[in-house]
């Protein structure tokens, strides 16, 4: 009995990704998915870009997502399919990216039985994900598929994984379209939709008298779209307040302003940690006080007023008692404070917090980003430099890999705009940064798309320069090769006596050679005279370009705030020496 | 009463535990349980009584009440957890509010092997004012409602008459704000 209304549960998926505006999927089929790969086959306004590992179309998405504001979509098969999206759904979660995962399943008869290619899906990815689905029925698919968009993009977004068994993608029923669907509330988590009006005035009053404001801002920020950061400069630049970001903020307030700080945290800038420490006044602008960035909590900005604006609500008061807060959108509540400074005609140009600011250039003359690049070696800190200076004036993404080259790209490679910076910060994936920056790369082709890679985190998804290739994404990978895993080695340095236990990678390939077997190009620079021209000449190849940039091997990423020492205990080079007693805290801490 | 984990408890969410019983209402639909019960054992929580059932057939909708222990900042941050679990419609630590009621069931059953025994039996049975419900030669069945502090309190009572057998089944606490 067919009926011309009713569709197959594959053609409802493309109907209702087509309705949600969906035009690229990143996936790689199996037969659990088969059907709807089927039904790809058979239209055109969905590109679907095949990775060589399922862990590639996590990431990609993840990139995609990043980079375009939109929700990065997956498709993948049923079993290893999904257990390989694991550790992307995670990285998702951690760092608040709107990703929709489907998941092909063994036919329902068989869920349970040990089926081929069986796994418990929702299980494995319940707590990894921000809601999951397996849907049983057909008629169900539709509605499923909308609020799972919705929920992964409401609120603080994250991971929604859709697992839908074989019958069901052939089974039929009718499409229900967005607009005819109803979401309950409750179920969408978007934080508060009004705008606290205590909160922003006394905000205001605070702001009016303290004496050492500072802003710290987070990925939050990025999340609730552009207009937060425009709000944000223009709150900066009435207020003359200082301003630090976290790894993820970087962007949301251009890098170069005069009252940048720049990023805080473990390999934070000296003043922005020292800011941190001595204000009486922080405004916690979508940041969650996580350990990279806090230190030892007991010693975490001791003497300050706290405000924070997060949409998700247990981020509040988590790690950080603070005094007053507000889970509604950033870009509402900072728009009210701004309309609120304009309407009752507050002036700050009387309070121009000088003595504040004279503290902190007096911070700033430490230089704590110096470096000392001499006329041979290639200083890895130099190289980020240089890759800045020759990219600034273009239209550019920058992704990396997890290590000393993500700290050393995050500190040295400024960001005037948000979602240029694509990074995996609270899991701390090595093998994101290649895939992420294909996921980037599609979906903004005409833009200059680099992954700042270590050699060891690059050889985690290797496989994805493929991708690359076959769809002509003409990404830069962009090697600080120092033939160790650089961090490791940092740590056993500072923690375990120098004992380098398993940290050298050994039996590297000649990555010109590699990038060659794969259809794409390789250049290398092996010392300082080389740089600037195989960074021009990488920029100007249309394909993808392994760069191989030999750096020293011994450098290592400082300022540093060793794991379990407070904001203003950093080690500025490697001849400052750790407290012996934060030594032996540290050690156990991660 | 307590429990045990795989995981390791963070030794500072217990510096001021305090016992705290949760009133979750949920979306029925399938996992919910394997969420709830997922999010206090991957953060290091403790569970220390559950009871999940369908409250409104209609709506679809089931209370689960949960016992824990924890300082106040603990609790807080486990309802902003639980708060986020999609098919959850809200979190209350009961102890928030300005009334609520708590009630526990408990059947026990005992075997006995002399009159005196009985005897001191029947007396706290009758203290408690708990409802016989079934009795034999050598055995009785109790039920016994009320605080989880009350039933604690009859059984240890119980504990204090030599070599009877106590086999028991709790369903832990419930309540309701009024």
């Amino acid at each position: 009995m067919s009926n011309e209304n009713e569709f197959t549960g594959a053609d409802i998926l493309l109907k209702a990704l087509k309705d949600q505006e969906v035009d690229t999927i990143f996936g790689y089929p199996g037969g659990a998915v088969l059907p709807i790969y089927d039904a790809i086959f058979g239209q055109n306004f969905l590109k679907h870009v095949l990775v060589r590992q399922e862990a590639g179309a996590v990431h990609a998405a993840e990139g995609y997502a990043r980079s375009s504001g939109k929700v990065g979509v997956l498709l993948v098969t049923s079993g290893p399919g999904v257990t390989n999206v694991v550790t992307g759904l995670t990285d998702a979660l951690m760092d608040s990216i709107p990703i929709v995962c489907i998941s092909g399943q063994v036919p329902s008869h068989l869920i349970g039985t040990d089926a081929f290619q069986e796994c418990d899906t929702t299980g494995i990815t319940r707590p990894c994900t921000k809601h999951n689905y397996l849907v049983k029925d057909v008629s169900k698919l539709s509605e499923t598929i909308h609020e799972a968009f919705k929920i992964a993009s409401s609120g603080r977004p994250g991971p929604v994984l859709i697992d839908i068994p074989k019958d069901v993608q052939f089974a039929k029923s009718k499409y229900i379209s967005k607009k005819d669907i109803s979401f309950r509330e409750h179920r969408i988590k978007a934080g508060s939709k009004n705008v606290d009006k205590n909160f922003v005035e006394e905000l205001v009053i605070h702001i009016k008298k303290s004496d050492r404001p500072i802003f710290y801002v987070g990925g939050g920020c990025l999340n609730s779209g552009h207009q937060a950061s425009q709000e944000l400069i223009k709150l900066v630049n009435k207020t003359n307040i200082p301003i630090t970001t976290t790894l993820h903020g970087l962007g949301c307030f251009p890098g170069e302003d005069k009252n940048s700080l720049g990023m805080l945290g473990m390999h934070g800038n000296y003043e922005a940690n020292l800011a941190m420490n001595k204000c009486d006044l922080m405004i916690n602008v979508g940041a969650r006080f996580d350990d990279r960035v806090t230190g030892r909590l007991d010693a975490f900005s001791p003497d300050s007023i706290k405000f924070h604006i997060d949409i998700d609500q247990s981020s509040i008061n988590k790690n950080v008692k603070v005094n007053f807060h507000t889970n509604t959108d950033i870009t509402l509540t900072l728009k009210e404070i701004n309309s609120f400074i304009d309407s009752n005609n507050i002036d700050f140009g009387d309070k121009d917090y000088s003595n504040w600011w004279g503290q902190i250039n007096e911070w700033r003359k430490k230089e704590c980003l110096h470096y000392e690049q001499g006329d041979e070696v290639i200083k890895p800190q130099h190289a980020i430099s240089r890759l800045y200076e020759l990219t600034k004036q273009k239209d550019t993404f920058v992704t990396t890999e997890v290590g000393q080259h993500q700290m050393w790209a995050a500190q040295y490679y400024k960001f005037s705009k948000p979602n240029r910076w694509i990074t995996s910060g609270g899991l701390g994936t090595m093998g994101f940064g290649m895939p992420a920056a294909v996921g980037a790369q599609m979906a903004n082709p005409d833009s200059l798309v680099i992954d700042i890679a270590g050699e060891a985190s690059f050889l985690m998804n290797i496989q994805e320069i493929a991708t690359a290739v076959q769809y002509k994404l003409p990404i830069k990978i962009f090697i600080l090769n120092n033939e160790y895993m650089g961090m490791v080695r940092q740590w056993q340095e500072l923690l375990h006596g120098s004992r380098y236990s398993e940290s050298y990678v050994d039996a590297l390939p000649d990555f010109k050679k590699l990038a060659e077997s794969f259809n794409a190009v390789g250049v290398r620079a092996k010392n300082i005279s080389e740089l600037d021209d195989t960074i021009n000449e990488m920029i100007s190849i249309d394909r993808p370009v392994i760069a191989d940039i030999w750096v020293d091997k011994k450098e290592n990423c400082f300022p540093m705030i060793p794991s379990g020492a407070a904001h203003h205990e950093m080690l500025l080079s490697k001849y400052d020496k750790e407290n012996p007693e934060n030594q032996e805290k540290g050690k156990v801490l991660v | 009463m307590s429990s045990t984990s795989v995981y390791p408890t963070p030794i500072n969410a217990f510096k001021q535990s305090k016992r705290s019983v949760l009133s979750v209402i949920v979306d029925n639909e399938p996992g919910i349980l394997a969420r709830i019960v997922g999010l206090f054992s991957g953060r290091g929580y403790n569970i220390e009584a559950l009871n999940v059932t369908v409250v409104n057939v209609k709506k679809n909708i089931s209370r689960i009440t949960i016992e824990t222990l924890g300082e106040e900042k603990v609790i807080s941050q486990i309802i902003a957890q639980l708060e986020k679990l999609v098919p959850v419609h809200s979190a209350t630590n009961l102890a928030n509010l300005s009334e609520s009621y708590e009630a526990e069931i408990c059947l026990v059953k005992i075997e006995f092997e002399n009159e005196e025994q009985d005897q001191k039996i029947l007396n706290f049975a009758d203290i408690y004012r708990s409802r016989t419900v079934q009795k034999r030669q050598n055995i009785v069945v109790y039920e016994i409602s009320g605080t989880s502090e009350r039933i604690n309190k009859f059984l240890d009572d119980l504990d204090t008459i030599g070599g009877i057998k106590v086999e028991l089944v709790r369903s832990g606490p419930i309540g309701l704000g009024i």
